[in-house]
Order: C-alpha cells, then structure tokens, then sequence
C-alpha cells in the first residue's frame, strides 16, 4: 500500500459465549477524516467501540495501529496509544468548575520541594484556549459543568481528549440526547476536531447526522457488517436504506420528505 | 478557522474578563462564597450569647468554647473532607477515645495492672500507625466489599467501643485508664499536645493601643479595599484628592489618640466625632483620586415599594426601643424556667431590631435599582434609626457592655452607610469586571482582616495591670487552638489547590467519571479515611494529655456531631460539594452553641433544642446560598 491508514481493522468478529455479537467487520479511519459507524439499536456498535476503546477484546481478526497489530488490554492501554472516547455519559464531575473537569487526573502542577499544588492559573488558561480552539468560547472555566448545556459539556469533553495527545477520538452516540440546535453545536465540533488532524469515529444511528461530516461510512445491522464506503460512493438514501435493511424504508423515506422541506 | 483565532484574540486582549458575563459586584460575588452561610451564623450566634448573657465576650468563655471547638473542628474538618468525598466515617469518634486509651495503655507503667511500660518517643509512632491502620482498613473494606461506607464504618465503631471496653477492664480493672508523669519523653510531649497559655502571666499595659489601632486600621483598609473593588477606577489618577485623603487620615490618628489619652464618656464622643468626620473626609478624597465621578444622580423617586419596607422597618425599630423601656429588668426576676426577665427582654429587642434593619436594608437595595439620591434618602433615615437605637439603648441599659461598646458599634455602622451612600451619589458604581482593581482590593482585604484578628488575638492573651486590679477571670489558652487553626489551614489549602483536593471532589461527585479519566478513585477515598483516622489520633493525643486519663467510653457517639457541624458549613451529604473552612465555622457555632447556654444559665438540656433549630437553618440557608451560586452561574 502506497500510503498507510492510521487505524485498520480487519475482519473483527466478537462471540460472548454461542452469541455472535459482531462478525466480519472491517473499515479503515484515517487522520483529518470522520468515520461513521451507523447502526440500529442492537446493531453491534456498542461492542465495536468496546473493543476499540480496551473495554473488551476480540474473537477474532486484528486491529492495526500504524500499520503494526495492537492488542488493548485496558482502556488505559488504548488511551496511551492514543484512542481516546466520549461516552454518552460523557465522564464529567456536574459539581465541578470546567477548568477542574478539564483536567481531571492529569493536572499540571507546580512544586516546591516535595510538595506539589495544580497550577490553576496555567490549567485556567489552557482550558480557555483549547475550548476556542473547538469554536466554543467558554465564559468563565470556573462555571460549574451541571451548569453547561449538553452541547457545550460535550465540547468539554472533545476538546479535552484533544489536548491530551488523542490520535483517534472515538464519540459514543454524541448527539442522541440533544436538540436540534445543540447536535448542530457537537457536529460543528466534530468538524473541529477533524479539522486539527484527529481521526474521528462518530458512532450514531442517525444518518442525517453522519452525512455532512463523514468521509467514510461503516454500516452494521444485526452484528454483521453491510459494508464500508467512502463518501462518493454512497448517497445519504443508499445509506439509509442499507442502514434499516430495508424494513422501515418507507416511514424513513416520509421522514426524509420532511427534513428535505425543512 | 478564522473563527477560533478571532475568539482566542479577544480572549488575550479581555485578559481573563468576559463580557458576556453578567457583572457581580463585590458584594454579589461574596455572598455566593459556600462558607458565607458559616460565617453568618458565627457572628450571629456569638452576637446572641454576647448579648443575652453576662460574660460570654470574656477571654474567659472565649477560651471555653474555643477549647470544645478545637477538638470538635479538628474532627469536623477531616469528616467534612470525606463526605466530599462521598462516604462517612460512623468510627470517629469512637476512635478518637481509642487512640487516648491505646497510647497510655502503651507507656503506663507494667508496675501497677496492664500497660507496656513504653517510652512516649516510642508510643506516639506506633498509636500513630494504628490510626493510619484503622483507616486503612475502613476504606479497604468499603472499596472491597463496595458496601456502603455507612455499615461498614458502623461494625468498625462497634469493635473499636467493644475493644476499649474490653482491653481497659481486662488490663486495668476499671474503665478509665490513667497514666502518670513519669514516663520517659513526657517533659517533650506534654507542651506539644497540652501546653498552655496562662493570660494572667502576660501583662502588656499598651495593649489597647494597639488593639485599638489595629481595629480601626483594620476597617479602614477593609473599607478602602471594598471601594476599589465596588467603583469604577480612573485610567489617570486625580493628585486633587490627595491632600483631602491626607487630612482624612491625619483626623482619624486624631482621634485614635483622643480616644486613648481620655478616660469619660465626654471624650469619647469627642473623638467619635473626629472619627466620623475624618472617615468621611478621608474616603471621600481617597474616591476623588482614584475613582470616575458619576454624570447625574438622578432625583429622589420613592416607589411603592420602597416606602412598604421603609414603613415596616421603622415601625419594627420603634418596637425594640418600646421594648427597651416598657419591661423592667431592673429586679431581672425568673419569668419561666430557662428565661430571665432581662434575657426576654434583650430576645425581643434582638428580634425586633434584626426583623427592622433587615426591612430597612431591602427598602435601600431597592431604592439603589431607582437612583443614587434615592439610596441616600433612604439610607439617610435607616442611619439616622441606627442613632436613635443606640441612644435608647444607652440609655435603658445598665450593663456597660451596652452603654458602651454596642453604642459605638450601632453609631459605627450608620457612619459606614451614611459615608457609602454619599461615595455612591458622587462616584460610578462598575459595571464590568477590572482584574487589576481586584487584586489589589483582594491584597488589602486579606491585609484588613489579617489586622483586625491580631487585635482580637492580643486582647485574648494579653491582661493589662488595670484588669488584674479588677480581678478578671483567669483565661488559659490550650495549644490544641494552634492544632485546630493549623489542621484546619492544611486542609483547606490540600482541597482547594492540590490534584489531591480535586480528585475528592470528583470521587464524591462522580465517582464513574473520574475513574474514566485516571483518577484513582479507591486510592483516594482510601486515604481520605485515613486522614479522618489521623485526625482522631491527633484529638486522642490532645484528650490523653489534658487529663493524663481517658474514660474508656470517650468520644462515643460524637460521629455525629462531627457531621452535622460539617453540614452545618455548607457540605452536602450526597458529597462532591462542601468546604473545609465552612466545616470548622461549623465546629465553632456549636461549641459556642454549647458553652453560651450555660454562660447565660440556662438550663444545659435546652442545648439540644438550640442544635437541631441552628441546623435546621444552617441546610436551609445552605440550600439557598448554592441555588444562588449556581444560577450565577448559569447567567
């Protein structure tokens, strides 16, 4: 291969006992470019991110990070190689100020001797600048996160995967809970994201979300694979359409009448 | 792209401010503190017994209730910690008399019953890793079986009472364990963990000097401080407001000296009047030089409103006055069990007189959102009520205390409105946040209360010949305060400025997502029992050496008042949210909650009625005081 992907996966299958739960996967996710894994509920997209994020190992098939095969043993192990996710629950501390939340387990410090203390007025600070490097201009890193909307704690997370050396971000369904306008928020994020030179994997069940921001498309339905496509190869109805394996097509087709009137 | 390099651009010029926020004034921004509530009911309780009793001020009970406060807040400050973190400690106090038991049982001589006969060098490191175990064991239990820390702390205390019970009897034959002065090392210990400060040892006769000066030093840079963070700076400075500043505080070292060189009431108005003329003159030219004049004040527009407070709040004040004259105290008969005629009498007042000024108070904010003459007016009659209270109250009262010290308190604070609202009708109030003007008014606040504690400080330790003459009650100042401000001043520092500090916020917060990104939680709260187990080592040694014996039932039972004078200041129980600071004020309102019934003789069991009512509103005002920080926030 003339130029290398940065993350691969090849054939990935997960069996919990007789239960397939993900069979034959593969897909490749590159820097500066989003990946959406789209898929049902019970699609296989929580297991696929599982292994991807050390929470579980595969069955079968291998992963490649550079071109050389990993194995995750930990979330630690896939956080030091540089794969970093945003759960739904998105890990923050509601009660704590944005600058804490921010970094949370890796504060920079200062020291006299052996006594250590955060050096807030840096933290502060960095905080600041990594949140208008992602467009969101926080007003004031001592607001308690509780107090953010959805689409902006969200952004808090992103922006800080980002700052603390994440190559391959992945998002757990990051606009299933918000709003119209908020999703808007966490896509242009995403954009963002992209844009600095971070591989994205935008995990979603909602295609009119994936459309506009992805490069590559990985459809699963029922833990199997129904294909890998880059953006010129597919149409957001082909998508669609692969995505509800056809059951649902007409409610879907009605739904998309709307949003094309909108 | 263009974007973010924009929004980073404003971000360096605005150097740190926002103007997106909406402004707090100083005065906003202090009352969404979590501690303010604490503090509020500090001032409060002791005002109460200060009043109502007729020694509460003394050095004497000061020392009381500072003493049942340094045990109870050195233990309240670490259990605070561990409720951030999200679990109790039910062993506490049991374990505080445990360590006093296990560290004599140590170094008792092997002579008489029991005891090992130790060197005190030897018996302090080995209790102190005991303690260290204990809470090991108590947060490796609770991370193991993942129980709630509740049950699991609760069979600790329960082996910990059995085993004190137990371990005394069987060794010693009775149930308090006693040790004498001889063991080796005693000399050194005794005046780390009991030393004591006798007050009428130390006569220093220019005392109030200086207690005196540093009060008034200490407002007056309290109140320039608060001024330079409340109006709007000038970008230059007006040099004409120099001179007037100059002879303001020339007249206020005036009447310091007025004050001091007289001995009569006849002087000391004199020099109250120096002083109020020269803060009013000396502020006003310290304005002039720094601050934006205002372009109009508007003219005087009473709303509806205002007038309602305004009627109320007069009509209130004119109730305490009533009071003052219409009961007779002067026999100070028993009215009913736990109340004295002159204590009724002095509740009414305090109630009538709280409810007026706070009426009155509502009538000025709400005047300020009209105009700055308007807030004058209005400030002007509130002053003008404060006056009359104090010359009715000198008048109807014998206890010198009133004549005298509440006098000059009530006519110092309708100086300090009447010259405020006067500042506000000449100068800008600011509307946008000025870093700059904020350090500084930061720098000279902390400096202003810094000077009004040492001159509380030397009036507690130090007597003067005339006072010794007057026979005062004997004060003995323990070394355990030392322990108790120390402890204290490492706690809140570890919370609020190292990783170790927030990782407790967050385990009691979330403790899921603080897992995720690296905290590591079990480590954490483990250590936070052990800091509540080395806490009570260090009371166990403090109660060990104040009596050289311990009851083997010491310390049973105070678990919970170690938590609610935690929640008393501000800490949540579900945790993640809370203060150190807060947990020690809470410490003290109930020490002197405790030491104040019997200062004003009441009968000790109505203390328990005190308690639940001081922290039934203490959640209540807490609850109030984070809604209000939290919408802040949400501005």
């Amino acid at each position: 291969m003339a130029e290398q992907n940065l993350l691969e996966l090849d054939n990935i299958s997960k069996f919990y006992g007789n239960i397939i739960a993900l069979e034959g996967v593969s897909t490749v996710v590159n820097a500066g470019e989003v990946t959406c894994v789209l898929g049902d509920n019970g699609a296989g997209k929580s297991t696929f991110i599982k292994i991807l994020a050390g929470v579980h190992q595969q069955s079968e098939g291998t992963i490649r990070l550079n071109g050389e095969e990993v194995s995750f043993g930990s979330p630690r192990d896939a956080l030091s190689a540089g794969i970093a996710t945003v759960y739904q629950d998105l890990a923050m501390v509601p009660l704590m100020s944005v600058w804490r939340n921010f970094f949370l387990g890796s504060e920079p410090t200062k020291s006299l001797g052996p006594i250590k203390w955060i050096d807030q007025g840096k933290a502060k600070k960095i905080a600041k600048e990594e949140m208008a490097k992602m467009g969101i201009d926080i007003r004031d890193t001592e607001q308690a996160v509780g107090t953010l909307s959805g689409g902006e704690r969200q952004s808090v997370a992103i922006a800080r995967a980002g700052y603390f050396g994440a190559k391959v971000l992945i998002l757990d369904e990051p606009t299933s809970a918000l709003g119209v306008k908020q999703s808007g928020v966490v896509l242009k994020r995403i954009v963002e994201a992209r844009n600095q030179g971070l591989a994205v994997i935008f995990i979603t069940h909602n295609p009119r979300h994936a459309y506009p921001v992805g490069n590559r498309f990985l459809i699963l339905n029922r833990g199997k694979s129904m294909g890998s496509f880059a953006k010129d190869e597919i149409t957001i109805d082909e998508l669609t359409q692969l995505m509800a394996g056809g059951a649902e097509l007409e409610a879907l087709e009605h739904e998309l009448a709307e949003a094309t009137a909108d | 792209m263009n974007d973010s390099t924009a929004v980073t651009d404003a971000i360096s010029k605005s150097g740190g401010g926002d103007e997106r926020l909406a402004y707090r004034s100083i005065f906003q921004r202090m009352f969404i503190q979590p501690e303010i509530g604490a503090i509020i009911g500090v001032i409060g309780v002791w005002a109460f017994f200060w009043a109502v009793s007729l020694n509460f001020g003394t050095a004497g009970q000061t020392q009381n209730w500072l003493d049942t406060a340094s045990t109870l807040g050195i233990m309240a400050v670490a259990v605070s910690m561990l409720m951030i973190g999200g679990e109790f400690d039910l062993s506490s106090g049991a374990n505080t008399g445990a360590m006093g038991i296990l560290f004599i049982l140590l170094i008792k001589e092997t002579g008489d019953l029991g005891g090992l006969g130790l060197s005190i060098w030897i018996a302090v490191p080995i209790s102190f890793a005991v303690a260290m175990g204990i809470g090991y064991f108590n947060g490796w239990m609770v991370e193991r079986t993942a129980l709630p820390s509740f049950i699991v702390t609760l069979a600790t205390f329960f082996i910990l009472r059995g085993l004190k019970l137990g371990l005394a009897k069987l060794l010693t034959g009775q149930i308090s364990v006693t040790f004498t002065n001889d063991a080796s090392g005693y000399d050194f210990f005794r005046p780390i963990f009991a030393g004591v400060w006798q007050r009428n040892e130390h006569i220093w006769n220019s005392r109030d000097v200086f207690y005196l000066g540093g009060l008034i030093l200490g407002a007056v840079l309290i109140t320039l401080a608060v001024s330079e963070m409340h109006f709007v700076r000038r970008s230059t400075k007006s040099a004409a407001g120099l001179p007037i500043f100059g002879i303001g505080a020339a007249g206020l070292v005036a009447a310091i000296v007025v004050m001091h060189s007289t001995d009569g009431t006849g002087a000391n108005i004199l020099a109250a009047a120096i002083l109020g003329v020269s803060v009013l003159v000396g502020l006003f030219g310290f304005a002039s030089w720094r601050f934006e004049p205002v372009g109009s004040a508007g003219s005087l527009r009473l709303t509806s409103g205002i007038t309602t407070y305004l009627g109320a709040g007069l009509a209130a004040v004119a109730a305490a006055c009533v009071c003052s004259f219409v009961i007779d105290s002067d026999n100070a008969e028993t009215l009913f069990f736990p109340f004295t005629v002159q204590g009724l009498r002095v509740v009414l007042m305090m109630i009538f007189a709280g409810a007026g000024f706070t009426l009155l108070m509502i009538a000025a904010n709400r005047a300020l959102r009209v105009n700055p003459t308007t807030k004058l007016v209005v400030s002007a009659i509130t002053a003008a009520a404060l006056v009359a209270f104090a010359f009715v109250i000198q008048a109807s009262a014998e206890d010198p205390k009133f004549r005298t010290e509440l006098f000059s308190a009530l006519l110092f604070g309708a100086l300090a409105l009447t010259v405020w609202s006067i500042l506000g009708l000449r100068f800008a109030e600011r509307r946008k946040v000025d870093p700059a003007g904020d350090r500084l008014g930061i720098q000279a606040l902390i400096l202003g209360f810094g000077l009004i504690v040492f001159a509380i400080v030397i009036r507690h330790l130090f007597v003067t010949d005339d006072e010794l003459l007057a026979e005062v009650n004997p004060a003995k100042f323990s070394v355990r305060m030392l322990w108790f401000f120390g402890f204290t001043a490492v706690m809140v520092w570890i919370l609020a400025r190292t990783r170790f500090g927030s990782w407790t916020f967050a385990v009691g917060g979330n403790k899921e997502a603080a897992r995720q990104v690296g905290v590591p939680a079990a480590r954490t709260k483990t250590q936070l029992f052990m800091i509540v187990s080395g806490a009570a080592w260090l009371v166990g040694m403090l109660l060990a050496f104040r009596l050289n014996s311990l009851q083997a039932g010491a310390g049973d039972g105070e678990e919970f008042e170690y938590i609610i004078a935690a929640v008393v200041g501000g800490t949540m129980l579900t945790g993640g949210y809370g203060t150190a600071l807060g947990a020690a004020f809470g410490a003290a309102i109930m020490a002197m909650s405790l030491v104040g019934i019997q200062a004003a003789r009441w009968n000790t069991d109505w203390r328990f009625v005190f308690l639940g009512v001081i922290l039934l509103l203490a959640v209540i005002a807490n609850r109030f005081i984070r809604d209000k920080a939290e919408a802040a926030g949400r501005r």
